[in-house]
């Protein structure tokens, strides 16, 4: 279970996250909805440990990311995906991917090729596993950057508004997979401005306003008349967004 | 005046000693100025204030007192106080230590320049500090550093000229002893700077191939 308890974080005299409560069960996508600056990606920062914590407590399958010697663990067992891809450019796409298994799990290198080239194939880039990140697409590089998240076998997936920087046609590569990961049970933290998207995979939608969690409820319920859409806000906010 | 340069060839294998002399200690200082550039650009960005501050200070103090006095004090000065190093040990330590100062700077300013992202991408996938600097920093620096590392090398081969004023034969040094043996300076040092020109291309070419082989990624971009 990943548990988020009463976080409250500020950037200076800025206010980020005040008070958020969420928890996430494993099998389930909960996609995390709001305005830019209403704290949804610094709330994925704080869970892997980017981020320091002002007040609250954050664990992830009971390790706790504020203790130095918990927040290994804990990030074993998240994986991120981030907005601007964060690939490392001097390496290839599948040296991008088993970085991390053979220095952090400690894997042996055939195998964990292998399964990286799996991964790749998987997202229909199967023959690009030696181009460098230069040499893709945004689209591409985003589904490298799922594959490197996946090579780790984290039990929760983090995704940081990760088709913010793509084109419709590469934001749809990139949700494709998505669909897919969450048809196959994984479990996700899904930041996001994709809200018919989000309806589509979620089992929970949560809403962010001013670093204030507003609310925290079952997909269908989000989007009913007594539901959230009776917070004023929310109402506004899907409104707004489907006219842009 | 005539060009006569037949008038050399008796003296040809001679330079060609010192200019292996030259070569010689110009690869180990290479080699003494990358890595002693590595770490102090390491120590520079590090975040204790202690070691970063004394990496300031040896690269401020390298870089603002002239080669040839830093030359002067190792070879003529250590002595008095009973530090004997002989002449070609002596400029390759001295050139490593200078151009340690400037390589510092290229490889530190390659470290800056690193996008954030990547290293919190390398953070949250669990990499050790030491995995993170030499798979993922240390590389993608060298990637923007290699050129400006090029142009150190190249200053520190013009540099390696000076070793001739503390006993050190090397091409300089030599190209001096048959200038006054032939009385023909004219022609020795036309023969001095041809040589040194294609030294330092021939140095220059190497980096272009190094840089673009470590960019290799970006050449589809940029062709």
């Amino acid at each position: 279970m990943l548990k988020v308890e009463n976080v409250k974080k500020a950037f200076g005299p800025v206010t980020v996250l005040d008070g958020v409560n969420l928890t996430v069960n494993p099998g389930e996508v909960v996609s995390i909805l709001g305005s830019s600056g209403s704290g949804k990606s610094t709330l994925i920062r704080c869970i892997n440990g980017l981020e320091k914590l002002n007040a609250g407590k954050i664990t992830v399958d009971d390790f706790d990311v504020s203790k130095p010697k918990e927040l290994a663990e804990a990030r074993k067992r998240s994986g991120t995906v981030f907005q601007l891809f964060n690939l490392y450019p001097h390496m290839t796409a599948l040296q991008n991917i088993t970085l991390a298994p053979i220095e952090v799990l400690k894997r042996p290198k055939a195998e964990a090729e292998a399964e990286g080239r799996s991964l790749l194939a998987q997202v229909g880039l199967g023959d690009r596993a030696d181009a460098y990140p230069a040499q893709l697409s945004g689209g591409q590089r985003q589904r490298v950057g799922i594959c490197r998240a996946l090579a780790m076998k984290p039990r929760y997936l983090l995704l940081d508004e990760v088709t913010s920087a793509l084109d419709p046609e590469m934001t749809s590569e990139v949700l494709d997979i998505l669909a897919k990961l969450a048809k196959d049970g994984t479990t996700m933290v899904f930041v996001t401005h994709e809200i018919e998207f989000a309806r589509q995979i979620s089992n929970r939608i949560v809403f962010l306003e001013k670093g204030v969690l507003l609310v925290d409820l079952p997909t269908e319920k989000f989007f009913a008349d007594d539901g959230g859409l009776a917070q004023p806000r929310v109402a506004q906010f899907l409104s707004k967004m489907r006219k842009d | 005046m005539r060009l006569d340069l037949t008038i050399l060839i008796p003296h040809l294998g001679f330079l060609a000693e010192g200019a292996l002399l030259t070569l010689e200690a110009c690869a180990l200082a290479l080699v003494g100025s990358v890595i002693l550039g590595m770490l102090v650009a390491i120590a520079r960005t590090s975040s204790s204030q202690w070691i970063s501050r004394l990496a300031f200070l040896y690269v401020d103090l390298f870089r603002n007192i002239p080669f040839i006095v830093q030359l002067f004090f190792f070879y003529y000065g250590l002595p008095e106080i009973g530090i004997y190093i002989d002449a070609f040990t002596t400029g390759v330590i001295a050139l490593s230590i200078a151009g340690g100062a400037y390589a510092s700077d290229a490889i530190r300013a390659g470290i800056l320049a690193i996008d954030n992202g990547i290293l919190e991408a390398a953070e949250v996938s669990g990499l050790s500090k030491r995995v993170t600097f030499t798979r993922i920093v240390l590389p993608i620096a060298l990637r923007t550093s290699v050129r400006p590392l090029g142009s150190v090398l190249i200053n520190m081969i013009l540099t390696s000229s000076i070793l001739s004023t503390i006993t050190l034969n090397e091409l300089t040094g030599q190209a001096k002893i048959v200038a006054s043996d032939t009385f023909r300076p004219f022609e020795v040092y036309v023969v001095l700077l041809v040589v040194y020109a294609a030294l330092t291309y021939l140095v220059s070419l190497g980096i272009t191939l190094l840089h673009r082989r470590l960019n290799r990624d970006l050449q589809e971009q940029v062709s």
